[in-house]
């Protein structure tokens, strides 16, 4: 097998995204999504809904009492926040295995997916732009899930790939490329096929590096992942090897005329909302 | 030995000689580490953001985050410890940028440019530095002996 044949084969090996996350999070895109549908998807699975009622009952809320059904627990959380805490809860088990290729610190990839999608909300919110918030969060939260499959083939060519990356100026994505044929984001993109998530997260995922390339009309989308990419990378929010080389997507700032003092403010921003963000999922800052 | 993180936007001081400080993964951010060998009280701040006039009222919960707020509240809390300003040693590390990411992308540069400011405005002298580049560094601080190391992603660990 040549070594990409070998990459494919190891994207076709990845377990499926976890059904009745995908079921429920289908059944809460309905514009009138029954509860008692949504409950009945969910109680299969003992671990998802036992995380929904320890968030309903943890003191970030505050709730006067205990909330023990799941059915209350749904109601209480509301559309936005449940599926947040879905996708939360299944990615963050996907990014959660060693990553030799890519990790300095462990947890890594993990806390750098979440700062991605707090940041990408952030941004979309305080730059007023039209983008629906659910593909913001998702296509941020699994951006760089190509990681997960390169792992182990960058750990194998990594003094190739940091050869490149320090002697010819390539960003370390593009490093990959050369030398393993394919790079995490165009890996990612198409696990986000066969998991069966909609084109532009698809796109967004793919171009999260070079976001030109996205169709124009994932185009939008997919510069508001790669500047949020940007930026958690720069704040140093899990980066890992690959340290800061990255590209930087300026493209959305100079549109939308962001200064200097504006994108301070917008980290400032993001950064309130990311402790709050760590508090809840019990992840360290 | 207890090693004690220092996470964005925050800083720790310490006379307690079992402590190493760390500040990890710092990019644009800045990690400024002082210490007092004679007073045996070191102190580690990892700031984010060049200036708090941006927004004051948050900068009052939170002036770790900002340079301009940050590095008196660090020195501040060393003298509280008995640390005295002309013994103290001081090295900083971090400042990073992304590639190609000059102009209102560049916060690593502006977040290093106001410490310098800050830095000859009171005479402190930087003992030593790792700033820029595209990196992403690690940096420790030992309060028993003052040692400060820097780690850089498989680059393993140097004295800094
Ligand atoms: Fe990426
Ligand atoms: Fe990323």
């Amino acid at each position: 097998m040549s070594l990409m044949e070998e990459i494919i084969a190891a994207v076709e090996a990845m377990p499926p995204f976890p059904q009745v996350v995908h079921r429920a999070l289908k059944e809460l895109s309905e514009p009138e999504y029954e509860v008692a549908d949504l409950v009945e998807i969910l109680k299969v699975d003992q671990a998802v809904t036992a995380n929904i009622l320890k968030l309903c009952n943890s003191a970030y809320f505050g709730l006067p009492r205990k909330v023990s059904s799941l059915k209350e627990a749904v109601v209480y959380l509301g559309a936005t926040q449940l599926r947040q805490l879905l996708l939360s809860g299944a990615v963050n088990k996907i990014y959660d295995q060693p990553n030799e290729g890519y990790a300095v610190f462990a947890d890594e990839l993990w806390r750098h997916a979440l700062a991605t999608a707090v940041m990408g909300q952030v941004l979309r919110r305080h730059l007023k732009l039209k983008l629906d918030d659910n593909l913001v969060f998702t296509s941020a939260l699994l951006h760089d899930v190509g990681k997960v499959v390169l792992s182990n083939f960058v750990a194998d060519r990594y003094l190739e790939i940091e050869k490149l990356v320090e002697e010819e100026g390539c960003a370390f994505q593009e490093a990959e490329k050369r030398v393993l044929g394919f790079d995490h984001a165009e890996i990612g993109g198409r696990i986000a096929v066969k998991w069966d998530f909609p084109p532009e997260i698809v796109a967004a995922i793919s171009f999260h590096h070079q976001p030109a390339r996205a169709g124009k009309s994932y185009r939008l989308l997919t510069e508001l992942v790669a500047l949020a990419n940007n930026l958690t990378v720069m704040v140093g929010y899990g980066t890992g090897v690959d340290g800061l080389a990255c590209r930087g997507h300026g493209l959305l700032l100079e549109k939308l005329q962001v200064k200097e003092r504006d994108l301070e403010n917008l980290l400032l921003l993001f950064q309130m909302e990311m402790a709050k963000t760590c508090d809840i999922a019990g992840v360290g800052e | 030995m207890a090693l004690v993180t220092v996470g964005i936007a925050d800083f720790k001081v310490s006379n307690n000689p079992e402590d190493t400080l760390v500040s990890y993964s710092l990019g644009s951010c800045i990690g400024l580490a002082v210490y007092d060998p004679v007073a045996g009280v070191g102190g580690l701040l990892h700031y984010m953001l060049p200036d708090s006039s941006i927004n004051q009222e948050k900068a009052e919960k939170n002036p770790a985050m900002f340079a301009n707020r940050g590095i008196p509240l660090l020195f501040k809390s060393c003298f509280k410890l008995g640390a005295d300003k002309n013994r103290m040693i001081v090295k900083v590390a971090g400042g990073s940028r992304i590639m190609g990411g000059a102009g209102a992308f560049d916060i690593g540069k502006r977040n290093y440019a106001v410490l310098r400011k800050i830095f000859s405005k009171n005479r402190v002298a930087i003992a030593g530095e790792d700033i820029g580049g595209s990196y992403n560094r690690t940096l420790y601080l030992q309060i028993a002996d003052g040692r400060t190391s820097l780690k850089i992603a498989k680059k393993g660990v140097v004295e800094l």
